[in-house]
């Protein structure tokens, strides 16, 4: 630990870079999100985006892969790039690392989009074969996530230089929660990985004649539930180690957040078989296996839901407030920090809720392929993940550029209110609508079995779908004014990390030993994916050719 | 030092773990009952097919209904193809129990039977297979819920229960 | 300091934090309940 480190200038200048990528690329993404919105309400814009734009499926590929693909990975590397930096007091051990995985990411990007715009690839953000893109849809996507790889691989070594030099020392909470995101992430991408490397390129590239859409999608979710604990993991970094001190108060529990992180290593990867329950090449019993596994993951959301409760209980009766819940008026509101961030909480309730209907075995036919899917992840990554990376975002844009927030806060705090309202209209909606049979992924205005019943909460969805636009868009302008001004009020911002009650220090050293949890990890993928994925890829079937049907 | 460090749980956390584990534990049990002894089932795998002869051989060549028991018991052989499902119009009776044993000749698509709990991935190589028994008229459509192309948006049929 | 600091804590109880949790959990029960009862209404699979 360098006793006065300080982020050098060149280190803030490359995690603004990742800031940089994240916005334009949701920037550019959330402009279909209102034109699917509409579309559904039935007013229909696509005719007048022709030629730039072919068709609703296009926009919904760049919507799902700039959104959830882009936006997230660049914002999540740059702001674990700060958690780690800042936490450990020390520089990145091999900066030219770190900047070649960020520019590989660059270039991955470049290469998905050249396809994508060109509508060579609209095959949505899920890419399910044999519907077949352009190879460079797959090259640029695996570049993305080797690009995402190396910038993990740059934070391990950063913290092993670190362990050597600070024996004994339990690792800062945040740079904890990132080491265990990136770690994740390396496990978790193996099946995309795999489904790329040995399905996907050689057969977009006429190698092979055929590939097994069945394999292939066992494969993909292999990544894809993890994918979203990739998401979230961040917003609760920031949620137990930033936001207690936000709020005015510290963190509840030190352990138990260790703790929590550990089992999201765990757990978030055995369970990709909830995204396949309606599969039909996957066997029920698996199926049930990763449903119980599935409810187990709930738990260490169930542990933050209450540390991070109480974290905020115990500043709001700090700042005086009384009473059974007058503590939740005495948190500071008035600061878009904070208020994105309690927002995003709430929203979360019903993203989790969601997510454990869609998570229950059999209730998941009820809801599979529904407009209720988006309705729910529009809670979780749109909202838990996505708002709070707002919030973040107006202390994180200042402290990297020394420019005092472009707005006042109160302007900022309509932003985050113009989401939430939005949000709660568009997803209540979505989530009806969803259960009265509308199918998600279609242009329901072009639809022709669509009942009377179904256009109230239709127009809910285009209205609320209209005002998380605004709210996006004020978010964007926000950013890019704080970003680009040329007379600006000189800020200095600290990097919020909270105190916890109890010293870290007292924390019990098994929560800071990497190795058991990595078996652990390694020995409960190879119990739930082992057997299953040994019996697909040697009934492996290369029969399906495929093609581009759009 | 080390006597303190023992992981400390606040006794209100402790109630709210007991609760959430209880609550995960009735969820699961409602589940697996609805599941395993009533028959609220997902699909499970059924057979394999050649998703390029499929629609030439066997028993998708000629895909439609077949009575098994008259007024009781039917199959549902569907072809799912961009964009539409082959036959696009059923009729049963009321009473009848139909499975439904669906596969798609090209790409993936969604088998989705409108008010009732066949819901189901079509996976090209793979027949997805769910049984509904109808006991009372109706028309139900059956949509494709997984995006399939350019006109996924007007694939469906209807069922018709009379 | 240290036991000062640890006296101050424990008597801090996150009573309020209980109550929202009991809310989410009735919210939880009665939405994830209303999609089972779906469910249940739409007739047997096999
Ligand atoms: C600007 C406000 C937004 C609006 C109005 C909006 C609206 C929508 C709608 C209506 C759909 C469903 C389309 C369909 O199923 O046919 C959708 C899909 C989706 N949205 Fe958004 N969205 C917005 C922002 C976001 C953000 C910020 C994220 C993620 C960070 C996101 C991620 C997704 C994803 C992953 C899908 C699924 C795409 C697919 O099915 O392939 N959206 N959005
Ligand atoms: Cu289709």
């Amino acid at each position: 630990m360098l006793a006065n480190y300080e982020v050098s200038q060149a280190e803030k200048k490359f995690i603004g870079w990742h800031l940089l990528f994240a916005v334009i690329a949701v920037a550019i993404g959330s402009l279909f999100g209102p034109l699917q919105a509409l579309e559904h309400a039935g007013l229909d814009l696509y005719p007048y985006l022709q030629p730039l734009f072919a068709s609703y499926y296009q926009g919904l590929t760049l919507h799902g892969v700039l959104n959830a693909l882009v936006f997230t990975t660049f914002f999540i590397t740059g702001f674990l790039t700060l958690t780690t930096i800042y936490g450990l007091k020390r520089p990145l051990r091999y900066p030219k690392l770190n900047a070649v995985g960020f520019w590989m990411m660059v270039v991955g990007l470049v290469v998905t989009a050249i396809p994508t715009l060109l509508d060579q690839a609209s095959v949505l953000y899920t890419f399910y074969p044999p519907m077949k893109a352009h190879w460079s849809f797959y090259l640029g996507l695996t570049l993305v996530v080797v690009g995402s790889w190396i910038e993990g691989w740059g934070f391990y070594f950063t913290y092993y230089a670190w362990r050597k030099e600070n024996p004994g020392v339990r690792t800062p909470l945040t740079t904890f929660g990132g080491l265990i995101t990136m770690v994740m992430w390396q496990f978790a991408t193996l099946g995309v990985a795999t489904e790329i490397l040995t399905m996907l390129l050689p057969w977009s590239l006429g190698l092979i004649e055929g590939t097994d859409p069945q394999l292939a999608r066992t494969y993909f979710w292999f990544t894809g539930h993890p994918l979203v604990y990739f998401w979230l993991l961040p917003a609760y970094v920031s949620w137990y180690g930033m936001l207690p001190k936000q709020a005015g108060g510290k963190l509840f529990s030190d352990s138990l957040a260790r703790f929590a992180f550990w089992l999201f290593l765990l757990l978030s990867v055995p369970l990709g078989f909830h995204h396949q329950y309606v599969d039909p090449g996957v066997p029920a019993g698996w199926k049930f296996l990763h449903a119980v596994l599935t409810y187990s993951v709930f738990l260490p959301s169930m542990l933050t839901a209450f540390t991070v409760i109480a974290s905020l209980e115990y500043a709001g009766r700090k700042r005086g407030g009384k009473g059974l819940l007058g503590w939740i008026r005495a948190l500071p509101w008035a600061d878009p920090v904070v208020s994105a961030q309690l927002l995003a909480g709430i929203l979360f309730f019903f993203g989790g809720i969601g997510g454990i209907t869609n998570a229950s075995y059999n209730v998941n036919l009820v809801v599979h392929n529904t407009a209720w899917v988006p309705g729910h992840f529009h809670l979780t990554v749109a909202s838990a993940v996505t708002l709070s990376f707002m919030g973040i975002s107006y202390w994180l844009v200042p402290y990297l550029t020394g420019k005092k927030l472009g707005v006042s806060n109160k302007v900022a705090n309509i932003q985050v209110w113009t989401w939430f309202v939005g949000m709660v209209i568009f997803s209540n909606a979505m989530h009806v609508v969803g259960l009265l049979g509308a199918p998600r992924r279609t242009p329901l205005g072009l639809a022709p079995y669509i009942p009377e019943e179904w256009s109230g909460h239709l127009l809910r969805v285009g209205i609320g779908g209209t005002i998380m636009f605004v709210g996006m868009y004020m978010y964007v302008y926000i950013v890019a004014k704080t970003a680009w001004a040329k007379n600006y009020e000189p800020v200095e911002i600290e990097v919020p990390l909270a105190d916890s009650i109890h010293d870290p220090q007292e924390t019990p050293d098994w929560l800071d030993k990497w190795v058991p949890w990595l078996i652990g990890t390694v020995a409960l993928l190879l119990i739930a994916y082992g057997p299953q994925l040994f019996d697909q890829i040697s009934n492996i079937a290369l029969n399906a050719p495929g093609g581009k049907v759009w | 030092m080390t006597d303190k460090q023992s992981m400390h749980i606040d006794p209100y956390e402790k109630n709210w773990i007991r609760l959430s584990i209880g609550l995960l534990v009735v969820f699961a049990t409602a589940v697996t009952v609805a599941g395993f002894a009533f028959g609220f089932q997902v699909p499970t795998p059924e057979d394999r097919v050649d998703p390029r002869t499929v629609a030439t051989e066997g028993p998708w060549a000629d895909p439609g209904l077949r009575e098994l028991v008259p007024g009781k018991k039917y199959e549902a052989y569907i072809l799912a193809q961009t964009w539409a499902f082959l036959p696009n119009e059923i009729t049963v009776p009321v009473g009848a129990e139909v499975t439904f044993y669906v596969t798609s000749k090209d790409v993936q698509h969604g088998f989705k039977l409108q008010d009732t709990n066949i819901n189901m991935q079509i996976v090209p190589g793979q027949v997805s297979k769910l049984t509904v028994t109808f006991d009372e008229p109706g028309v139900h459509n059956f949509i494709c819920t997984e995006y399939c192309g350019a006109a996924h948006a007007i694939m469906f049929g209807t069922l018709t229960v009379e | 300091m240290k036991e000062q600091k640890n006296s101050e804590t424990d008597e801090f109880e996150p009573k309020g934090t209980m109550v929202i949790l009991l809310i989410f959990v009735l919210t939880l029960i009665l939405l994830w309940g209303s999609v089972y009862l779906i469910l249940l209404s739409r007739g047997v699979t096999v």
